[in-house]
């Protein structure tokens, strides 16, 4: 096949640009069929470039295809352009971007069938489209800078679609703030950056740094840290991992295209991107690699409790992203790219399943009103079943290669902190199968917890999946299921690609990452030699175990002992709340820096300094200058005698000045 | 050689001559009938006066009547200066008194006479000519301040301005006598010739001191300046018009040349006194008006205050200095008459509104009115593109070449005070007034004297503003003739 | 070529004399609307041959038409433009047209008044842009004020009208008081009005070997200019100027002309000084981001909201002057024409809100989105511009300054942008209280069985120009950055002082600047 013009890279993120452009500007005039034919279309065609560019891919050299240096920002000190770069790395984010946002968009044309506001909808997808395309694609940070803030305006926007529901507003609104919180680091590091580098396009920094081996740590230090708060606002990491859960309050297809399986994950793209940067500063990995841990463990301790279906996989989600830094933190980054990939895959199918089950139930979202769907919905049961043990990562599953590989190299990991990470993930590992299997048991198996009027379906208060057409529980359309029959598929092959030597594998992703990884790969290659296969084996099996008491626990609680879990709540009262309550931080949040910042503007600035000192200082003159002019004005008496008196008074003056005026002016 | 002192005085005979007709004339006009043409005639006696002091210029400098009066372009600049206050006065006040006052022939023939004097005061050379041309024009003008017979504000303003005046003068006879008594002489060279360094006798110095307060109260110069708002107040607005511009001008004009010419020794002594008199002016008059609701009373501390900037360009003792008094006078004469024109036409004699908020609404009735009045605030306030920021221009120009920086921060930061109050009034002429108002804003339509006269001012004021070259010529000419005569 | 000697004269009096013709016509229909509509887009279409015929090889100062105006003292008619006052020419010429626009309905009665004071304004902003010489400048300078304040004072929307226009006059005018003595005392010192003279004599150390005299003239200047600008501590007159100004006027009230008269004369006329100075400024200017912002967070009335949110703007502007670095003074004239063009977009936004529920205050709102669709699309596009989203015009200015201004003086700058969080939180805060959640109270008993019309024709054709230069200015920068850029490197190289290195002057007068001045500027030398 004839390799790709580099020109037709620009389509990629355009088209959906364009689709975003009609139906944004012309959709409330057209019919749905229409908007849907558009939106499809311009996600459709990008797909197919990327395919095409795969398929014709010269692997040979890094950052292989450059395109374009139409400039955006020229002065004489600095330049930036629209450059946009495909090398291996790339190729996977594309894959996953299009591939998957194409899927959900098929989805949401069934899902959203019925909603108001269709055409915005579908405006918004694919603006998200255009912004992570760009993301993915851009050849400098500032570009990607674009795509970065882009991404976080269309979750603005689609986070606040059911814009009337003040939780959704404010859902929206706190997550693009908690965002530009992380964006000022990102903001911070490019700062520096053009103050150390002079530029901001990946080949020149990349570069600079490649021929300067004896920089480690400074400055760098400082950049990566920058970045790692950018990271942790976009992928949702402690301490900026607050705004995903209530980014639920979205349409479930959102939630699972933008906070699952694309957006969520750029900061683990940037921070491979930049592993030039961080694989100079062991702080910022180690860094990287603590928050990961902390995260992943401590968001799936909360979702081991949350009731509402999608909740429970936003912690999930957070959890895994947790991983990805994990594998980022220690080095592992193709580990933690491959994470991102089967991860979207099986997350992506868990939350369109769950918006299945959530359609099915015109708009229930609370899983303790579910139970014994799974002969009601069956295609939704065995997808999300295929779902489930892939993100409990089930040997064979894609789930299981993936972190396995992350577990492995957090272990091989040099000193005791990997010991003592690896044992987090592995803990985290147990809780995870647990909590998903929690959410399998309690949504299919078991008693039927909900009544099924028809009526029900029309008063259910929820906007969302209100694609309410009267009848009661039913299966999803086949344009619903048909996406999720795929991303089951791709759930179950998807790790195939990625199977360790171990295992018999050849680790065919690895090797596609490794130009991009070039130089890092091969330390942990040799690290690997030094202990052969049995060690990775047998972490494979602990890890796989885990997985196994995770599903016995849940099996034993949710099935065969309904009643036992209220009875342990109980008895851990404390620890309980505390994790319902998601150890209370966003109420601490709020009360130590939101509110002090909001009395602070009002009280403290607006009362005090700006109408108390500015405001009052001007008015003090005013004040002041009438005040004289009322004392002057005493003199006029309107009376001759002592107008006659002033006079001579001011004669006196005048004419004792004349006299003594030397002497005065020698006093004075 | 008799004809030369005529030349020499021509203007003032001129002025005489036609005050005197007006004067046979009114009595025989019936008492019903208007004082129009008596008016009339009286302004075209101003013009011939103004014709005559142009072509005084083609001929050489030089003093008349035994060295009494000095022909220069100083004294021409000031009579013309006179001559188009007096014109814009007559033509603003035409028929101000008809129906109003019998006899308002004399008005007309009293401002001729005030004219005279002041023209005299501007050219004499001479100390008691000064003091008799200062006679002529304050008797005149305290009979016009009672100008609005039966009214009491009237009476008690003429009352006021007479008895102060009088007391004031006396200062100024008491320093010539002294002045003489020390020098043997009154003639500005003479005395200035008679003290030779700067260490001059205490009585010298304590006589120009006697003769700074006379004039002061002239120019209503703190601490002198008690007079002015009552008797702004209560006179008839056309005749505050003119008394708080040609007098004025005419009192400027004269300290100006006894202090340049007959005292240059002792400017480091006289210097300090005009500074204080400078900053006090400044400050009493603006802080004063901040708190007015009376125009009439507002303007009369405005002009306090402008009498202030004035002085503040004797403390710059050069050319230049001299150049910015008169420019400064005359910018000062083209906004303050024209503003006092404005009010004539508006409130009319019976002063029926007097209040700033009485005027809020003029805008709508009379929009050309108030537009004129809108340029005479604003040059007031200084706004550049008119004659009053040019004047502050010169003004302050000259003071910083001399080094009084201190004085022209001072002087600048009172324009600002100031312009809250102009400021005031001209949004309360802008905001939307009570209808109840309406028609009496409305009033009579303007006449066509009236209105030439406030074109005139109107002209004037941008005029000096945008293109004062001219102007500023004639000025400085003036300025280098009383320089010369200084080093000399 | 005749037209570029005579087109700046053109330009500023062309509104002037449209002025003069307003006066005249009668009051009937809408004829005054029409006719001032006329003017304006006339004088924009003026403004654009500049622009069009500017030399941007040769760079400098160009039509320029020099005449004697008085010989003495020597005062001469000296307009130019170069590539900083270029596009401020322009945006003056195009904010006017939307200026007309807005005031369509909002100015009922006394049109004539209005739109008289309306054009003399543009003239006197026109003048300021264009005059060299500092006599001619400050005259422009100060007819400025006089329109503005009668705008104010007259078709103020609340009693408080005449207070506010009070204030904005005297906070400006004795300021510029000491400014005139300043022009004085150059004057006087050197002779000669002229600009260009000045500045290079000023290059040359030839001004006054006084160097105290010159740091206060220095000082007269900088803190006229900042008064107007205002810069943080000076804004006293701001939030009641901005909320009580109709639309049209409020469109200028803010930035343009005082960080323009910084850019030229501070910079222009006292480098070393400015250089002296900067410190502080740069303080002032990151303490203004944050302190502006957060006093907009605690603001329910959308007219204060924007005024204090302008204050935050324009002190990124003075940060980014103040580095003195090529990025930071081409992203501060950038950033001057974002905040004409976006502030005014926003101010026009929340004009026709008031046009139609008669509140600013965000406590009456909520829910609008529903009733106005139109509104909402163009009011978020606003919003993202103010945020500085990246491909909108908003960013590329704030990231130039902050990129400069990062190398000179790393804390501050860190300081300043925090701003970029609190901007984006105070302005979704406004667009979630007015036009998300459910109908407002009040808005439910005022609107009740009416439904109000979404944006007019009108209204749509004042908006998307404004909304598309947003985009356009987002993404095709250089555009604009060509002229620009001419001039920010020569303000850049121009203004170090030849004698000693700036940083050792920063040092020097740490104690003109706040505390730890020393620190940071040591740093900003690494």
């Amino acid at each position: 096949m004839t390799p790709m013009s580099p020109h037709l890279i620009w389509f990629i993120p355009l088209l959906p640009f364009a689709g975003f452009l009609v139906n944004g500007l012309l959709g409330r005039r057209l019919t749905r069929n229409a908007v849907t034919g558009v939106a499809l279309f311009c996600t459709a065609l990008p797909v197919a470039l990327v395919l095409w560019l795969t398929a014709t891919f010269r692997a040979e050299h890094l950052l292989s295809l450059t395109t374009g240096h139409h400039i955006w920002i020229q002065t004489s000190s600095l330049q930036i352009a629209f450059a946009l770069a495909v090398d291996h790395l790339t190729l996977v984010m594309l894959a996953v971007v299009t591939g998957v946002g194409f899927l959900i968009h098929i989805y949401s044309a069934g899902y959203m069938a019925h909603e108001e506001g269709f055409w915005r909808f579908f405006a918004y997808l694919n603006l998200f489209m255009f912004f992570m395309l760009t993301l993915v694609l851009s050849a400098n940070f500032l570009l990607l800078f674009v795509g970065w803030e882009g991404v976080g305006l269309a979750s603005y926007l689609l986070i606040g679609f059911y814009f009337t529901k003040d939780s959704a507003a404010n859902a929206g609104k706190k997550a693009f703030i908690v965002n530009r919180i992380g964006d000022f680091g990102f903001l911070l590091a490019m700062f520096l950056m053009i103050a150390h580098f002079g530029s901001l396009s990946f080949g020149s920094v990349f570069a600079q740094i490649g021929m300067a081996p004896q920089l480690h740590g400074g400055f760098l230090t400082a950049i990566a840290l920058c970045l790692v708060l950018g990271a942790a606002g976009k992928s949702a990491q402690i301490p900026l991992y607050i705004w995903l859960p209530d980014a639920m309050e979205g349409p479930t297809p959102v939630s699972a295209l933008i906070h699952a399986a694309t957006m969520v994950t750029a900061g683990i793209y940037m921070v491979a991107r930049c592993h030039a940067i961080f694989d100079r500063s062991a702080l910022a990995l180690a860094v990287v690699a603590i928050i990961g841990a902390l995260t992943a463990i401590f968001a799936a301790s909360i979702g081991m409790v949350q009731t509402d279906i999608k909740r429970v996989l936003a912690y999930s989600t957070v959890s895994q992203l947790g991983y990805m830094f994990l594998a980022c933190g220690v080095g592992a980054y193709s580990a933690a790219i491959f994470h991102l990939l089967t991860h979207a895959f099986f997350k992506a199918l868990l939350f369109l399943a769950a918006g299945s089950v959530i359609h099915a139930l015109s708009g229930e979202q609370d899983m303790r009103n579910m139970g014994g769907l799974r002969h009601r919905i069956p295609v939704t049961f065995w997808t999300m079943t295929a779902g489930v043990f892939a993100i409990a990562g089930f040997p064979g599953f894609s789930g299981f290669f993936s972190k396995d590989e992350i577990l492995y190299r957090t272990f091989m990991h040099p000193g005791a902190m990997g010991v003592v990470l690896w044992a987090v993930g592995l803990l985290t590992a147990f809780m995870t199968a647990f909590y998903m299997f929690r959410l399998w048991y309690l949504t299919f198996f078991g008693a039927q917890r909900f009544e099924d009027h028809p009526a029900h379906a029309h008063e259910a208060g929820h906007d969302d999946g209100q694609a309410a057409h009267g009848h009661g529980v039913h299966e999803s359309p086949w344009i619903m299921l048909a996406p999720l029959v795929v991303l089951a598929i791709l759930s179950v092959c998807g790790g195939w690609i990625g199977i360790p030597f171990a295992l018999g594998g050849n680790n065919y992703f690895e090797h596609f990452l490794a130009p991009v990884f070039a130089g890092n790969v091969s330390r942990q290659m040799v690290e690997t030699a030094g202990t052969g296969h049995g060690m990775e084996l047998l972490l494979a099996c602990v890890s796989v175990l885990a997985a196994v008491l995770g599903l016995l626990v849940a099996d034993y609680f949710y099935r065969r002992r309904p009643d036992a879990a209220a009875k342990l709540a109980l008895s851990l009262r404390g620890l309980h709340s505390t994790l319902v309550h998601k150890y209370w931080v966003d109420e601490i949040y709020a009360k130590v820096i939101v509110m002090p910042l909001l009395m602070l503007g009002r009280y403290v600035l607006f009362y005090g300094v700006d109408l108390g000192v500015i405001g009052g200082g001007t008015s003090a003159a005013a004040a002041a200058s009438r005040g004289a002019g009322g004392l002057l004005r005493r003199m006029q008496s309107g009376n001759i005698r002592s107008y006659a008196g002033w006079l001579a008074a001011g004669a006196a003056i005048l004419l004792a000045f004349t006299i003594f005026g030397r002497g005065l002016l020698h006093i004075l | 050689m008799v004809s030369m002192n005529v030349i020499r005085l021509l203007p003032e005979i001129i002025l005489t001559l036609s005050g005197v007709m007006v004067m046979l004339e009114e009595p025989m006009l019936p008492a019903a009938r208007s004082r129009k043409s008596l008016g009339w005639f009286a302004i075209f006696g101003t013009m011939a006066a103004a014709a005559a002091s142009l072509w005084q210029l083609h001929f050489p400098v030089g003093t008349a009547f035994y060295g009494m009066v000095q022909v220069d372009a100083y004294s021409v600049f000031f009579h013309l200066l006179i001559c188009a206050v007096v014109l814009v006065t007559l033509l603003s006040s035409l028929d101000y008194f008809d129906g109003f006052a019998s006899h308002s022939g004399e008005y007309f023939a009293l401002v001729l006479f005030a004219a005279t004097g002041m023209m005299l005061m501007t050219c004499s050379v001479e100390l008691l000519m000064v003091f008799i041309g200062l006679e002529i024009s304050s008797i005149a003008t305290y009979i016009m301040a009672g100008m609005r017979k039966g009214q009491g504000a009237s009476a008690e303003a003429a009352l006021k301005y007479f008895l102060l005046g009088s007391f004031a003068t006396a200062f100024f006879l008491y320093g010539v006598a002294l002045i003489f008594g020390a020098t043997g002489s009154t003639g500005f060279a003479a005395i200035a010739a008679a003290i030779p360094g700067s260490h001059a006798p205490m009585l010298v110095v304590t006589s120009f001191a006697l003769m700074l307060i006379g004039l002061g109260f002239k120019v209503s110069a703190a601490p002198f300046h008690m007079w002015t708002p009552d008797v702004y107040q209560g006179a008839p607005s056309p005749v505050v018009g003119l008394m708080s511009t040609a007098p004025k001008a005419a009192a400027f004009a004269v300290l100006l040349r006894v202090a340049f010419t007959a005292f240059p020794t002792l400017q480091h002594r006289w210097s300090i006194l005009i500074w204080v008199m400078a900053v006090a002016s400044m400050f009493i008059g603006n802080l004063c008006a901040l708190l007015q609701r009376d125009v009439k009373r507002m303007l009369a501390y405005s002009s306090i205050a402008h009498a202030g900037y004035i002085l503040v360009a004797y403390t710059a003792f050069r050319a230049d200095g001299i150049a910015a008094v008169c420019f400064y006078t005359a910018a000062y004469a083209a906004m303050n008459v024209g503003a006092f024109a404005v009010i004539t036409q508006v409130s009319g004699v019976k002063e029926s509104l007097s209040n700033v908020e009485d005027f809020a609404g003029l805008a709508q009735q009379r929009p050309v009115l108030s537009a004129a009045m809108a340029c005479f605030m604003l040059s007031m306030i200084g706004i550049p593109f008119t004659a009053g920021f040019f004047g502050k221009f010169y003004v302050f120009t000259a003071a910083l070449h001399a080094g009084h920086v201190w004085l022209v921060v001072l002087g600048l930061i009172n324009s600002g005070i100031a312009c809250y109050y102009y400021l005031r009034f001209l949004i309360s002429l802008y905001s939307p007034g009570p209808s109840a108002r309406a028609a009496l804003l409305r009033g009579k339509p303007l006449s066509f004297a009236a209105t030439v006269a406030i074109a005139l001012c109107v002209l004037a004021t941008l005029a000096l503003g945008i293109l004062p070259g001219r102007v500023l010529h004639l000025a400085s000419r003036a300025g280098e003739t009383i320089a010369a005569s200084v080093t000399q | 070529m005749q037209v570029n000697n005579h087109i700046l004269t053109l330009i500023i009096f062309v509104p002037l004399v449209g002025a003069a013709l307003l006066a005249l016509l009668p009051v009937r229909g809408r004829t005054i609307q029409w006719s001032a509509l006329a003017v304006t887009l006339v004088t924009f279409l003026l403004t654009l041959h500049l622009p069009a015929h500017y030399d941007y090889i040769a760079g400098g100062m160009q039509f320029e038409s020099n005449h004697v105006w008085l010989a003495s003292p020597a005062i001469r008619y000296h307009l130019g433009v170069d590539g900083l006052s270029l596009w401020l020419m322009v945006l003056v010429g195009l904010l006017a047209p939307f200026g007309v626009l807005a005031s369509w309905r909002a100015i009922g009665d006394r049109t004539k008044e209005f739109y008289v004071l309306f054009l003399v304004q543009q003239t006197a902003m026109l003048g300021v842009f264009a005059a060299l010489d500092l006599f001619l400048f400050y005259g422009f300078w100060e007819l400025s004020l006089v329109p503005m304040t009668l705008l104010i004072a007259i078709f103020g929307r609340t009693e408080n009208r005449r207070r506010a226009a009070m204030k904005y006059f005297l906070y400006t005018f004795i300021t510029s008081a000491l400014l005139l003595v300043a022009v004085l005392w150059l004057y006087a010192r050197t002779g000669t009005f002229d600009f260009t003279v000045l500045s290079q004599m000023a290059a040359a150390h030839h001004i006054s070997t006084s160097t105290s005299a010159l740091w206060l003239a220095s000082l007269a200047f900088l803190l006229a200019f900042s008064t107007k600008v205002p810069v943080f501590p000076l804004h006293g007159w701001l939030s009641d100027a901005i909320s009580e100004a109709p639309t049209a006027a409020a469109m200028v009230l803010v930035g343009e002309l005082g960080l323009y008269a910084i850019l030229r004369f501070s910079l222009g006329i006292f480098p070393a000084e400015s250089h002296r100075i900067a410190p502080l400024m740069i303080a002032l200017g990151a303490i203004g981001v944050v302190y502006g912002a957060l006093i907009a967070l605690a603001q329910t009335d959308i007219k204060r909201l924007i005024a204090y949110s302008s204050l935050s703007h324009v002190s990124f502007v003075v940060l980014g002057i103040f580095s003195f670095t090529v990025s930071g003074l081409d992203g501060a004239v950038y950033q001057i024409l974002n905040h004409g063009v976006s502030g005014g977009a926003l101010l026009l936004l929340a004009g026709f809100l008031y046009e139609r529920y008669l509140t600013y205050d965000m406590r009456d709102y909520g829910g609008v989105a529903q009733r106005l669709p139109w509104m909402v699309t163009l009011f978020v596009i606003t919003t993202l511009s103010l945020v500085a989203l990246p491909m909108m015009n908003g960013f590329v200015g704030e990231f130039l300054i902050l990129s400069g201004t990062f190398g000179v003086h790393p804390r501050w700058t860190m300081l300043a942008t925090l701003g970029v969080i609190l901007g984006a939180a105070y302005m979704l805060w406004m667009v979630q209280r007015i036009f998300y959640g459910s109908l407002g109270p009040k808005l439910k008993v005022l609107t009740a069985g009416i439904d109000v019309p979404d944006l007019s024709a009108r209204e749509h054709v004042a908006l998307w120009p404004l909304a598309a230069l947003m985009l356009i200015m987002g993404v095709f920068s250089p555009c604009w950055m060509r002229a620009i850029d001419l001039s920010g490197v020569q303000l850049a190289s121009a203004s170090k002082p030849a004698a000693t290195a700036p940083r050792v002057i920063v040092l020097s007068t740490a104690t003109y600047a706040i505390p730890d001045t020393k620190t940071r500027s040591a740093q900003g030398g690494k």
